[in-house]
């Protein structure tokens, strides 16, 4: 872990992690590197015997305007997705991420990256994100205390929780 | 009503240790009041004109006595003596201190109550029918579905930040009372030939600055369903709705945009994908929930039928107030009574805490000790015996709570408007407030019969002026406030939109002008039974405009 606390750092559940991804413009700019976090339109114009052959993994980043539709049918070849947030108020990859997790079973990593607030994190957590780029100070400082400013239960389904008992259906209890 | 079990109270204790902790941090300087922003109104704190204000949920409008006495209690000690009823049923706070407000959520929580989702781009208070249980004309009881609603969208992970705030209303009757058309979702319940329970679905309802009717996207959906398919709703608007632009961001813009018929296609093939998933509702919880809401045993008092004709006999005053505040209960023993917070001249929707506790002691000993928000700023008693009606009356007369305008044109429904508000451009209290007095008298009002006036102090239109028959929008201009007049607008079962008269008027001329547009209707209409919409459905616009502009109406 870096001692600067305005550098982009990886969170999992399991806490901060070592990310061995770069992200680059395509994969002449990424060199040498890897793993290699290609933006959409970059990762869409690979040819898939190129992709599928190249002894480094990539991976693909979706702005919240773009489709995930041209994704669906390759989704068992791809290590890593991740999902912007340019700004913590715009919520539309969370709904990605339930399509991408829950109905798609997609299998891959994950990744949440942007304006990413302590705030947020049970909420992407439950979404189905398995990492969170993370540079927010405050953020930072509370996942490493792992404080996720969680509650004790939920009302809705959701991944990393279950069923709690005795009660409504649609309740649920987080996971231990 | 429903009961918070432990799960629940852990959950809001949870949510305000949480924020007890944000509030701390922004005190001590931790967090600038931009970094806090979010966090605040996730509790349903604002930043207004001169204070932080507090909105608290009322969930589908229905409070106990204790609940209410809280409320009376916390604008005692924490507030100016007195709260402020909402529209959605709602009771917002207007002087708070920031350092006292995890006090209050404390408070509230022992009540089981929270200020959750009152803010934010999140699906906000779900509201119903406020006779919901005892209107006559009920199929069912809409609160367990507004209940089941509440819970699965407090803090959603995935609805948390919509492209804009999302507004779900259930009725369970044909008459509306719960404006559902103008709603992002409108809930009608209702049963289908087979005598099962499940909803006529709207969409794309909103007023603002782009009011919109709502659309039938679906005729039956079977109750089992409600989850799923209003998660599909919700999530086709979470990932199309615009966010390039706050005023075209609501689902009705989305619908508007890209057609009823292309958005119900999408919604159903989300919804196909979602229908046997967890969120299927299972009958058992349905009916545990609607256990709750089971109608509470009535006692007969058939005494009540005399004694009511007795004492209308006697006290004039009385028989006006059940005339018009008292409605009939699905148990002739029974009336729902509403008590009007539009005292002649004052500010609707406001109650002192004296006025919240004594409404309480009057709920627990005669209304079964429940009370109902209205979405019209009223409070309404939903189970009083016949026989009791005479002590209420004047236990609420003592207080100035027995002001016998339910439904009449000192009834109005008025934004805080810029007496507290930021986005404000004309003040909206003060002309209700002149409006009431200038038709305050009784038999003037009880002539015009039935008219709802509705304020708005801007474009954002919080005083749902749209849908008022007469509806009143303050706008500034050049720097002097100027009040636009619609007419014909109607939020019940046949919803539309009011039509702007023509050019405005100012402060001093407005409610010279609300007068000739009542007396215009006065002469026109056909009998008493005709009331002003209908009166104005028949004729149109033309007359009113003639007697605002003169013969070349500059409207036209």
């Amino acid at each position: 872990m870096s001692e600067t606390q305005n550098e982009k750092q990886l969170w999992g559940r399991e806490g901060f992690r070592d990310d061995p991804y770069i992200e680059a413009e395509s994969l002449e700019v990424a060199g040498d590197a890897p793993d290699v976090i290609l933006p959409l339109a970059a990762w869409l114009g690979l040819d898939d015997e190129v992709r599928r052959t190249s002894n480094r993994r990539i991976g693909v980043s979706v702005a919240p305007g773009e489709d995930i539709g041209p994704l669906l049918e390759k989704l068992d070849t791809i290590p890593l997705i991740a999902l912007q947030f340019p700004a913590f108020n715009d919520g539309r990859s969370y709904s990605k991420a339930e399509l991408l997790k829950g109905r798609h079973g997609f299998s891959g990593e994950l990744r949440a990256v942007g304006d990413v607030l302590i705030d947020q994190v049970v909420f992407m957590l439950r979404a189905g994100f398995d990492t969170l780029q993370v540079t927010n100070p405050v953020a930072l400082e509370r996942l490493n205390a792992r404080d996720l400013h969680d509650t004790p239960g939920y009302y809705q389904p959701g991944r990393g929780s279950a069923q709690a008992n005795g009660t409504f259906s649609w309740r649920r209890t987080p996971a231990a | 009503m429903y009961r918070y079990d432990e799960f629940d109270h852990a959950f809001v204790a949870a949510r305000v240790e949480q924020f007890k902790d944000q509030v701390q941090r922004r005190l001590s300087g931790e967090l600038t009041e931009e970094q806090f922003r979010p966090l605040r109104l996730m509790n349903g704190v604002y930043l207004q004109l001169h204070a932080y204000m507090l909105r608290v949920a009322v969930p589908y409008g229905t409070l106990s006595g204790r609940q209410m006495r809280r409320l009376g209690h916390i604008a005692r000690v924490y507030d100016r003596g007195y709260g402020h009823f909402t529209t959605r049923q709602n009771i917002q706070y207007n002087w708070p201190a920031l350092s006292d407000i995890p006090a209050i959520l404390d408070e509230l929580a022992e009540v089981e109550m929270h200020a959750m989702q009152t803010s934010g781009n999140c699906i906000r208070n779900v509201t119903a029918d406020h006779f919901a249980g005892v209107a006559a004309d009920e199929v069912a009881d809409p609160r367990p579905f507004a209940e089941i609603l509440r819970q699965w969208s407090s803090l959603h992970p995935e609805f948390s930040y919509l492209p804009r705030k999302f507004k779900i209303a259930v009725t369970g009757a044909e008459h509306d009372r719960a404006a559902i058309q103008v709603h992002d979702i409108g809930l009608h319940l209702k049963t289908n030939e087979a005598g099962e329970l499940g909803f006529a679905v709207y969409v794309g309802g909103g007023q603002g600055r782009t009011p919109m009717v709502a659309k039938k996207i679906r005729d039956f959906l079977p109750a089992e369903d409600l989850l799923s398919y209003t998660t599909a709703i919700v999530r086709v608007y979470n990932l199309h709705g615009r966010r390039d632009n706050k005023y075209k961001a609501r689902i009705k813009i989305l619908v508007h945009e890209t057609g009823t018929e292309e958005l119900t296609r999408q919604i159903e093939a989300e919804w196909q994908a979602l229908k046997e998933s967890d969120l299927k509702l299972p009958q058992g919880d349905i009916d545990a929930i609607d256990s709750y809401f089971r109608p509470p045993v009535l006692p007969q008092r058939p005494e009540g039928w005399g004694a009511l004709a007795a004492a209308k006999r006697t006290d004039t005053g009385f028989a006006a107030w059940v005339d018009q505040n008292v409605t009939p209960h699905k148990n002739p023993d029974y009336g729902v009574v509403t008590i009007s917070l539009k005292p002649i001249g004052g500010i609707p929707g406001d109650a002192s805490a004296e006025q919240m506790e004594l409404v309480a002691d009057i709920a627990e000993k005669f209304s079964q000790d429940e009370i109902r928000v209205s979405h019209e700023q009223n409070l309404v008693l939903p189970h009083v015996a016949l026989a009791d009606l005479h002590t209420v009356y004047e236990l609420l007369l003592a207080d100035g709570l027995a002001t016998a305008n339910a439904g009449l044109i000192t009834d109005i429904i008025a934004c805080p408007g810029l007496d507290y508000c930021a986005l404000a451009n004309a003040r909206s209290i003060p002309v209700a407030q002149r409006i009431s007095e200038r038709f305050g008298a009784a038999e003037r009002q009880s002539e015009i019969g039935e008219l709802k006036i509705k304020i708005s102090g801007c474009i954002n239109a919080c005083g749902h002026h749209h849908v008022g028959h007469i509806g009143i929008l303050g706008v500034e201009k050049k720097g002097e406030e100027l009040y636009q007049i619609t007419l014909g607008g109607s939020a019940d079962e046949i919803t539309t939109v009011g039509e702007i008269t023509g050019r405005g008027f100012s402060s001093e001329e407005v409610v010279d002008a609300i007068e000739k547009i009542v007396d215009t209707y006065l002469g026109l209409r056909t009998g008493k039974d005709e009331n002003f919409l209908a009166a104005y459905r028949r004729v149109g616009a033309a007359p009113f405009k003639e007697a605002l502009y003169g013969e070349v109406s500059r409207a036209a």
